[in-house]
């Protein structure tokens, strides 16, 4: 090995430029990061493609002649060399010509990804999961450190300390983000989460190049459990926000987004208790109403609903009765007048015939009358004081007085004898 | 009629407990249910209640680390 001369730091940086700056190169790529401010004597930005990022400037001069304002995510060409800013070893690139070359080159790639997944129908509207009102466990995928991470914990304990956090710590820039970042939503969804987080803070376009990564998009659109990202990089929207269930622009505005604040639930809870209590008296007031309304029947209230409907029976039958009543008495008149009547007719036939039977029998009577035979002579004697007809000598004694009628006229008599067997002859 | 067994509410996950008791709110709002019924019914939403307003007092974020290794908080004094 020959001997090596030792040289300076700043011999060694000044070697290192001159040979830089033989290669001389046209480049094309996407910018990211301008500084471009009135008092600098160049124009600084980098030059990007995704996978690497070069440094450039380009003197105030050669910029203005160039006619391009430089832009992030312009994809431009440009043509120099390499050179090394010695004071602080830093590779640079000068430009001596600057030309637009139309929309990033990315970013042309970025959407060309967007359109082919929109195509697939992946950012459907109707794809997006309604996101769970109150999360037992959300799942955090993003870097372990910085700040967003911190302010995804902070908000969710300060608005729902009810959920657990699982936080899957990935990087979420280098080549290997994408593929980390697909392994943390696994993980998020092993661990039983009820929603995920996709976030990072803001950072250049190329920085968000992950979460423009269609392994990303694919295992956020496939994902079982609703997904939000927070992917500070407003105005730019990445492919993961285009396919998450809910775009939120900040990691805190993430956060918000998938919990309840403990002030919201609680006044849930008041509200419903109140609705509770209130569902409760109804319903004890329907059935205070139906005992009322039951108390307040006639059956309760006037005992004379129960005999009603007998009563009323009994008043028509006496009703009937009634109008019965004069009908059957004019008909038993009617009948009395007739029989009446027939009798009348009757008696006055009868009393015809009497008379002539009558007459007939007193003629009779007549010739067997006592009075005829005593008319021929013959007498009747009674005893005085009873009068009864004396028929043997042997019912008198001497001196009793009897009554002696005669065809005219009447004697009385003393007994001076009498003899029970008078020969006849 | 509905729920055969009632688990204990501190089982209850937040939702859970929460969706229990709107589904009580909602069927005894609707005047259906037997005296009896709507009782035990509300006396179940009242113990949800006192649940979930427990769980919201005593809450303490629980944070987990699935994957990597959680740096703490570089502004913990101002959070």
């Amino acid at each position: 090995m020959p001997e090596q001369r030792v040289v300076s730091v700043s011999e060694a940086m000044s070697l290192a430029r001159n040979v830089l700056e033989t290669v001389c190169l046209r480049v094309v790529g996407e910018v990211s990061e301008v500084a471009d401010k009135p008092g600098y004597r160049a124009a600084y930005f980098t030059l990007s493609d995704g996978e690497a990022a070069m440094p450039c400037l380009m003197w105030r001069e050669s910029y203005a002649a160039s006619g391009v304002t430089l832009a992030c995510g312009m994809l431009v060409e440009l043509s120099g060399n390499f050179s090394a800013y010695v004071p602080k070893g830093r590779l640079q690139f000068v430009a001596r010509s600057l030309t637009s070359a139309g929309e990033g080159h990315l970013r042309l790639r970025v959407a060309e990804l967007a359109r082919r997944l929109e195509a697939e129908g992946l950012m459907r509207p109707e794809r997006k999961r309604p996101l769970p009102a109150y999360p037992a466990r959300i799942g955090v995928v993003t870097s372990p450190r910085g700040k967003a991470v911190h302010d995804v914990i902070r908000t969710l304990r300060r608005r729902y300390p009810v959920a657990e956090v699982l936080i899957a710590g990935v990087p979420v820039e280098g080549t290997n983000a994408p593929s980390m970042i697909v392994e943390g939503l696994a993980a998020a969804v092993a661990a039983r989460c009820d929603v995920v987080l996709v976030v990072r803070g803001g950072g250049s376009y190329e920085d968000l190049m992950p979460f423009n990564h269609e392994s990303v998009a694919r295992a956020i659109a496939s994902c079982p459990i609703p997904v939000v990202s927070g992917i500070g990089h407003e105005p730019d929207t990445s492919i993961a926000d285009m396919v998450a269930d809910l775009r939120a622009s900040t990691p805190t505005a993430a956060a918000e987004s998938v919990a309840p604040s403990v002030e919201e639930v609680n006044a849930t809870l008041v509200k419903t208790g109140r609705m509770l209590d209130r569902a409760l008296h109804h319903r004890v007031q329907l059935a205070v109403h139906r005992v009322l309304l039951l108390v307040n029947r006639p059956v309760f209230t006037d005992c004379s609903v129960l005999t009603g409907a007998m009563a009323q029976t009994l008043d028509h039958a006496q009703m009937a009765l009634r109008r019965a009543l004069p009908r059957r008495l004019a008909d038993d008149c009617e009948r009395v007048e007739r029989l009446v009547r027939e009798v009348g007719r009757a008696g006055s036939h009868y009393l015809e015939r009497a008379g002539e039977s009558v007459s007939r029998n007193a003629a009779r009577l007549h010739d067997l009358s006592p009075l005829e035979i005593l008319g021929r002579g013959y007498a009747v004697c009674r005893t005085a004081d009873g009068g009864a007809v004396i028929r043997s000598a042997a019912q008198v004694d001497r001196g009793d007085r009897v009554n002696v009628l005669l065809g005219s006229g009447r004697l009385a008599c003393l007994v001076e004898s009498s003899e029970s067997e008078v020969s006849d002859g | 009629m509905g729920e055969p067994a009632c688990v204990p509410p501190g089982e209850m996950s937040f939702s859970e407990a929460l969706g229990e008791l709107e589904s009580i709110v909602a069927s005894l709002e609707t005047g259906q249910l037997e005296l009896e019924e709507s009782l035990a019914r509300y006396q179940r939403g009242v113990e949800l209640l006192q649940a979930l307003r427990a769980k919201l007092g005593e809450a303490q974020q629980k944070v987990t680390a699935l994957m990597g290794e959680l740096e703490s908080e570089p502004v913990d004094a101002e959070g």
